[in-house]
């Protein structure tokens, strides 16, 4: 059922095709790579549970998403990248479509599913735009799915449901100008007020994805990391409103190698006096919020890897059938194949890791870590190797962006970088396999 | 207002379909299968009446084997109240082995059991593309009936709609007192998509289970299918210099002018 599937569907398109290069492009590369039809529309959910959609809702779920994101999605994808723009448009939509929310219980405006599902959201998304899914992961992932897990009922009531909406945009603030990896090594620090009723907060954050959407202003909430005692870990979590006063836009970061139509600021914190109702989970209690949301975001970002992986998959098989050289398509040469053959099988792979860890992944409780960190290091260089096969498959016009395989060439790169670099996977990987492991499965 | 909407599931919209080996008719196996798009637009309309609260209920109903309830649940994640699934055998082809005629009649049975006002159907389906389903329900009832609707205006609810229909040569506007049957068109609206939400509350909806053999309808096809051939490859065309090669060729190539 899944790899017939997978072999009868097309390739999404590259759209706002310019007259100049379409002129130049020979018809098989028009055919290969079009959209499945003009004027497609939306199309309703069939089919079953399998692997990788564990129950019949995130079948459906699947191709809701799929259908929305070849009608409204990829459409957009060339423009906003071009002029490194957020679509603050499709963010709202997506809103409409109850994702923001995916993981978040339905009383506070969510949709109340699991782990499994927001990986199924992350790759369908990331197929077309991984950078507006990266925008997507931070808003959901990182502020909303975060505060879930680790928020009160107040702060859920008050925070989360016009973040499921959409009419906020959110984010979260770990890293620093001088502490990326070494996250403990932070030095934005929170200093309780002599009453012990509110904290001040003073210090700079780094490649804040959401830290602006306009690049004048910054993001309307975060979830802030702060240093708040002497010991390295004694770290705890707040919630900073755009407007509060010492809270700027340092800068907008521009000239990303890829997620160019996602938004990354410096933010600075100068004094930025909030309440202790701001205060997430415990004081000096947030690296369990920290580990908590953690697994999510490396599954996800994963899920991001295996999506950028199956649309270079589909560009490259239809291609291949369909370009010809030297009198035959370039399909039937053995380096070509070697090409398309070694991305799936990595593809699959990749997938069945990703969807078999998202299964069991409990979003309140700690204790997949390895595996978290162990499907990112997977399918993130998958993905940045299958892309680098999709370009080298589609030759020159797979080096020019108007056919999309250069876009998710150069987004698949930051996968191997945010949210924990392939090093950091390693250190923690081997920590963990080297404290809890003697056989293994 | 009780609605009763038809859904039909049929090979995907996007599917380029193949022709069995046997010539039996197109492909099914492993193919991806969707909610038909009329009845889509018809699921749409229905939905769009119950959020102005012109509807009071509206029932999904799909004719079809197991696999019709994926149809049923879309519909029901779109916003239908409940289902009913009329079981079909599983051997029986719904795009070919069963007619509008045993499809009409199955789905009187319904609309007569469920005290129906208004029936919401496709104006076709895009496997069978026969067109008539609607038009023989309504006969049937001896209802009146609105097909290719463009537009649906509910002038009193229960008691009377306009509807505009498309034609050949227009739009046409109908008064159509209820109850009775409408055919969507493509231009009625524009389907929504099943939000999150409306899929996880979709699940405790109900669907009832009938069985198509046991409702007292003849379902035997009153045609047969001899063979299914894919239509001839398009030969290449050309391009003329002037008008007067063109009605040249018209008239001595293509045989269509004299
Ligand atoms: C587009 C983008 C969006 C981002 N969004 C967010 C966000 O929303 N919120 C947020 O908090 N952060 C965000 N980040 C930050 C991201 O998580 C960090 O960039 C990442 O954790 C790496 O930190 P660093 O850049 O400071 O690199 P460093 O930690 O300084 O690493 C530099 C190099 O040294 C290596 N290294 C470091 N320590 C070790 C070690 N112990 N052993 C071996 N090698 C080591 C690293 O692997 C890397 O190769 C984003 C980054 C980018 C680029």
């Amino acid at each position: 059922m899944m790899l017939s599937r997978l072999s009868t569907k097309l390739p999404l398109a590259p759209y706002c095709r310019r007259q100049c290069l379409s002129l130049l492009v020979p018809d098989v590369v028009d055919q290969g790579l079009r959209l499945r039809s003009a004027g497609a529309r939306r199309r309703s959910t069939t089919g079953a549970s399998d692997f990788f959609n564990p129950t019949e809702e995130h079948q459906q779920l699947r191709e809701m998403v799929r259908s929305f994101v070849e009608n409204e999605v990829d459409p957009q994808a060339l423009q906003y990248n071009r002029e490194e723009k957020f679509n603050a448009e499709a963010f709202k939509r997506l809103g409409e479509l109850g994702l923001l929310g995916v993981t978040v219980a339905p009383q506070y405006g969510g949709s109340g599913m699991d782990a499994s599902a927001a990986c199924i959201v992350h790759e369908e998304l990331s197929a077309a735009d991984p950078a507006l899914c990266l925008s997507y992961l931070a808003h959901s992932m990182l502020f909303v799915n975060n505060l879930e897990q680790n928020g009160s009922d107040e702060q859920r009531s008050r925070f989360l449901p016009s973040a499921c909406e959409g009419s906020t945009i959110a984010g979260m603030c770990m890293s620093e100008p001088g502490a990326g990896t070494d996250v403990l090594g932070m030095t934005t620090k929170a200093v309780p007020s002599p009453d012990g009723l509110s904290f001040k907060i003073d210090g700079a954050k780094m490649w804040i994805t959401n830290g602006t959407t306009d690049g004048l202003t910054t993001g309307d909430v975060f979830l802030v990391y702060a240093r708040t005692g002497p010991g390295r870990q004694d770290i705890s979590m707040f919630i900073v409103e755009k407007g509060m006063p010492g809270f700027e836009l340092g800068q907008k970061i521009e000239g990303k190698c890829g997620m160019r139509a996602s938004m990354t600021a410096e933010l600075v914190f100068d004094g930025v006096e909030v309440g202790r109702e701001s205060l997430v989970g415990d004081e000096n209690g947030a690296m369990l919020c920290m580990m908590r949301n953690l697994e999510i975001e490396r599954v996800t970002l994963a899920a991001m890897g295996v999506g950028i992986a199956r649309r270079c998959i589909e560009a490259m098989n239809t291609y291949g059938k369909e370009r010809k050289a030297f009198g035959s398509p370039i399909n039937s040469f053995g380096q070509i194949q070697k090409h398309i053959a070694d991305s799936y099988a990595e593809y699959m792979a990749g997938k069945h890791y990703l969807y078999a860890v998202a299964a069991n992944l409990d979003l309140s409780s700690t204790g997949n870590g390895l595996d978290a960190d162990g499907t990112k290091l997977y399918c993130t260089t998958m993905a940045k190797n299958v892309a680098d096969r999709a370009m080298q498959v589609l030759g020159g016009y797979g080096y020019c962006d108007e056919y999309q395989i250069e876009r998710l060439w150069r987004d698949a790169k930051l996968l191997e970088i945010g949210g924990g670099t392939l090093e950091a996977h390693h250190k923690n990987m081997v920590r963990d396999l080297a404290k809890n492991m003697v056989t293994l499965p | 207002m009780r609605v009763m909407v038809g859904v039909k599931r049929v090979v995907d919209y996007a599917v380029k379909v193949r022709i069995q080996p046997d010539k039996a008719g197109v492909e099914l196996k492993n193919v991806k299968m969707s909610m038909n798009p009329f009845c889509e637009n018809a699921m749409e309309e229905a939905v769009k009446l119950k959020e102005t609260k012109a509807a009071s209920e509206v029932i999904a109903v799909s004719i079809g084997p197991k696999a019709a309830k994926d149809t049923l649940r879309t519909a029901l994640a779109m916003g239908a109240d409940r289902g009913v699934h009329v079981m079909t055998d599983d051997a029986v082809r719904t795009d070919q082995g069963l007619e509008p005629l045993a499809v009409a009649g199955l789905l009187k049975k319904v609309v007569e059991e469920q005290k129906v006002d208004l029936v919401l159907l496709g104006k076709q389906s895009i496997d069978g593309d026969c067109s008539q389903t609607g038009p023989m329900l309504a006969g049937m009832l001896g209802w009146p009936q609105a097909t290719f609707a463009a537009k649906v205006t509910v002038v009193e609810a229960g008691k009377q709609l306009e509807v505009e229909r498309e034609t050949d040569t227009g739009t046409q506007v109908l008064s159509v007192p209820l109850p009775a049957v409408v055919t969507a068109d493509l231009r009625l609206n524009e389907p929504r998509y099943a939000t999150l939400p409306n899929i996880m509350k979709a699940k405790k909806k109900t669907v009832d289970v009938l069985t198509a053999a046991d409702m007292g309808v003849d379902l035997k096809p009153r045609t047969t299918v001899i063979e299914v051939v894919p239509p001839p490859v398009r030969q290449g065309g050309v391009i003329v210099e002037s008008v007067d090669e063109l009605i040249d060729k018209l008239k001595t190539e293509a045989g269509v002018l004299q």
